[in-house]
């Protein structure tokens, strides 16, 4: 066949659906034919952590992962526009209790994600059993696992910054072969400062991911990823550089009236100063769920390491820019987390799918002595999380998050795929 | 192999795998094998961490630092310490404050001066009249303070007492105030700089020098004969060390020679646990074109504040989990032997036997020392973790 085809583009992003717990595409929503396709979702949840700091319990009730999303495709299929307007700045200001998070001035709290969440354009090419993709905008490097936000569990891992590089000025090009892919991008290191923070255009290209990917079948697929990001903490680019490696193994399938899923990943952080390595974060996450008739099971077991920073008198807060390029500690997390989601029911002419959440966290210090003492901030050598609510979305699913084009896996790309 | 097998054979050494962390080992003291500093005695501060310290007169006085188990560093120490022990007489407590990262003594002893971090910063002025009971003469606290005061120096130009503040984070500047009436402290400048810090400052004889990070140390004439002034600095000259991040500074008067300045680099550190940075020092023969020329290193550790036994020729450096370190800092420290020069051409102070005393590197526990002063025999050590040492550095006196 000489002549260039149109690869499918439906699974990129959109269409995908949510695994294991997957929105259904609903009115606005649309299957392959469709050229435009949007959705909307929102998770109103009720967190209790005990105890969340100094032996104190919290408990606090807030709208999550508020967003719309948008994909319009053209160009006979070759081009796709995706978006996502992400309003936790609007409903998320001061973040979201969620012992272990940490990242973008918040810890313990999981930080609001900006505004303008994604916004990419791809263009995607094939020949036979070739194909090549070029996606330019703002979004996800091509390094790690699938941002959280399209995983089962509404709470954010420990390793959300050790396993994603979202909110990027990026521009990836992604070639797949056969059951093969690989993408490599540039994109600026600096980390949004807040929900209204863009990226800094003049840093763009000051750092670099790529990442290879293999799908050998029965719904597998491994990969492999490396990012560099010049000083991320400071957007000056007078701080510490990270390097990063990723590798995780998914698996999804469809078994009967069963939808299956597994994901196990390790990533690992250096952070650099002049190439000298100063500090070290390592991952291991492995999470599962089983979903039948709408009933959702999930399971997550996670170890991560994180850093400690001074905190502002906000025990939830850090200085951003950092005042000094000093750690208190390291605190190493193991955190079991199960999950039970049923529905979907209506609500108001919206999908609803109730759901619990129960983790039971274990923080320790990974660096000994250092002035970081878990159980001297805490109040407790173990800790105790629950969350419930109900997760409501309409239109199609926004899908798997983190690739595009032909990084995508090809059961997602299949037409049959569209919607899930 | 049933599932649950697989399950177990995967997830087990999966979330057992360990962290490495940073790979710290035991701080290497260098060199030959240096005299060890006695101590004296130990004053215990437990509930909160212990930062900078300062004396004079048998009095001593030690700011805290962060969150130490919800208790905050807003508390300045007073110490008794004409006996071997300090013994803790009483503390001030600064409101608002959460970290009294610095204090200073003011050279004709009558104010004590402590920086106030984070937001909203400032620094407080005290009048020593009773050095027990230090009482609050003013706080100056503006928007040029507001990110947080890092680090205060005080220095007296043509007559008149004036405060160097380093504010951090962004805009990085120094604030320089004149304390010459300490009950209404006058802001003569606002000035940014650093890279992305100005970290802490030397002022002495119409000269400061600025720590100023990634972009190094530069030298500004404050007054006679050098010219500028505290609200007008004019650059002289500049220096980048190797390997930046230019944390700290001590200008070196052996007699008449006003040859070296040592220069304390900060690499990122685990507080409390590991550090790392080298001692760097830079001639400033031509103060426009000042070069480095030697340097000294703790292998797994780092430096942090100076003081100095000048008469002595003795620098003293707080090592954080080193310990404190004695150097010789006499004579030329430009010239060595081939074997003593680093790849880069510098010297090393540790390969030229320069390391002449160590204390707090043996005792016991583990130490993160931050700061030491020197009175007469008696040189004073703040431990992050534990409080305050007296060491008897009369050994190391000539």
């Amino acid at each position: 066949m000489n002549a260039i085809r149109v690869v499918g583009l439906a699974g990129a992003g959109l269409l995908a659906g949510r695994v294991a717990t997957a929105a259904q595409p609903v009115g606005g929503g649309g299957g392959e034919g469709r050229p435009l396709l949007w959705g909307a979702q929102a998770v109103a949840v009720v967190t209790h952590a005990a105890p969340a700091v100094a032996g104190e319990a919290l408990t606090e009730t807030v709208l999550t992962q508020p967003a719309l999303s948008a994909a319009v495709r053209a160009w006979g299929g070759r081009l796709l526009l995706k978006g996502m307007a992400n309003l936790e700045g609007l409903t998320l200001e001061g973040g979201e209790l969620s012992p272990g998070a940490w990242g973008e001035g918040f810890v313990d709290r999981r930080h609001p994600h900006t505004l303008l969440h994604e916004v990419v354009a791809t263009v995607e090419l094939g020949r036979g059993r070739a194909a090549a993709s070029l996606t330019v905008g703002k979004g996800f490097a091509p390094y790690g696992t699938d941002d959280p936000m399209a995983r089962p569990f509404v709470k954010f891992p420990v390793n959300h910054h050790l396993a994603q590089i979202p909110e990027r000025a990026v521009v990836i090009g992604a070639v797949r072969y056969g059951p093969a892919a690989l993408e490599a991008g540039v994109f600026n290191g600096d980390e949004p400062e807040g929900p209204h923070d863009m990226p800094a255009l003049d840093r763009v290209g000051d750092s670099w991911a790529a990442r290879a990917t293999v799908w050998p079948g029965a719904g597998v697929e491994l990969s492999a990823s490396h990012a560099w990001l010049n000083s991320p903490e400071h957007v000056g680019g007078a701080g510490l550089d990270r390097r990063l490696w990723s590798a995780a193994a998914r698996w999804e399938r469809q078994a009967g009236a069963w939808l299956l899923y597994a994901l196990a990943e390790w990533a690992r952080a250096d952070e650099l100063h002049l190439s000298e390595r100063r500090f070290g974060f390592e991952s291991v996450l492995v999470e599962g769920s089983a979903t039948r008739n709408g009933l959702a099971a999930a399971l997550r077991l996670e170890r991560t390491t994180r850093p400690e920073e001074e905190r502002l008198a906000d025990p939830f807060r850090t200085p951003r820019p950092h005042a000094d390029v000093n750690i208190l500690g390291r605190t190493r997390w193991i955190i079991a987390t199960l999950r039970v989601q049923a529905g979907p029911g209506r609500l108001a002419g919206l999908h609803a799918r109730p759901f619990v959440e129960a983790a039971y966290l274990r923080p320790t210090q990974a660096a000994r002595p250092s002035l970081f003492v878990p159980g001297e901030f805490y109040g407790a050598e173990r800790l105790w999380g629950v969350s419930a609510g109900v997760r409501l979305d309409v239109g199609s699913g926004h899908g798997r998050m983190g690739r595009y084009g032909v990084a995508l896996p090809p059961a997602a790309r299949a037409p049959e795929h569209a919607g899930h | 192999m049933s599932a649950n097998r697989w399950v177990t054979a995967v997830l087990v050494p999966l979330l057992a795998s360990g962290c490495k962390g940073e790979g710290v080992t035991e701080p290497d003291p260098g060199g030959e094998d240096p005299d060890a500093l006695p101590v004296l005695g130990h004053g215990p501060v437990t509930e909160r961490y212990t930062a900078e310290v300062a004396a004079r007169d048998g009095w001593a006085y030690t700011t805290t630092w962060g969150s130490r188990g919800g208790v905050v560093g807003n508390a300045v120490k007073i110490w008794d310490v004409s006996g071997d022990a300090p013994v803790l007489v009483d503390s001030l407590i600064i409101e608002g404050a959460t970290t009294t990262g610095d204090v200073q003594i003011s050279d004709d002893g009558t104010l004590l001066v402590v920086a106030t971090e984070m937001a909203p910063g400032s620094i407080v002025v005290f009048d020593r009249g009773d050095p027990a009971r230090p009482r609050q003469l003013s706080r100056f606290q503006v928007p040029s303070t507001q990110n947080g005061v890092h680090t205060v120096k005080l220095g007296r130009v043509d007559g008149r007492l004036y405060a160097f503040l380093a504010v951090n984070p962004s805009p990085a500047q120094l604030v320089v105030v004149d304390l010459t009436e300490p009950t209404t402290p006058q802001e003569v400048l606002v000035r940014p700089m650093g890279n992305p810090f100005v970290h802490d400052v030397f002022v002495r004889d119409g000269l400061l020098f600025t720590a100023l990070w990634h972009d190094g140390l530069t030298i500004w004439g404050i007054g006679a004969p050098y010219g500028g002034s505290p609200s007008d600095p004019l650059p002289l000259g500049n220096v980048r060390t190797v390997g930046g991040s230019v944390h700290n500074v001590w200008w070196f008067h052996d007699g008449a020679s006003r040859r070296y300045a040592f220069v304390g680099e900060e690499k990122p550190a685990t507080l409390g646990h590991s550090s790392a940075g080298d001692i760097h020092v830079v001639d400033l023969t031509d103060l426009t074109a000042p070069v480095e020329v030697a340097f000294f290193r703790v292998e797994s550790a780092g430096t942090h504040n100076f003081v100095m036994d000048e008469a002595s020729g003795v620098l003293y450096a707080a090592y954080y989990n080193a310990g404190v370190v004695a150097l010789d800092v006499r004579g030329d420290l430009g010239s060595c032997e081939e074997a003593e020069r680093a790849a880069d051409g510098r010297c090393d102070l540790a390969r030229m036997g320069r390391q002449i005393g160590r204390g707090l590197h043996d005792i016991g526990r583990p130490v993160y020392v931050w700061g030491v002063q020197l009175a007469g025999d008696d040189l004073y050590a703040s431990d992050m973790l534990s409080g305050l040492f007296k060491l008897d550095v009369s050994a190391l006196r000539r």
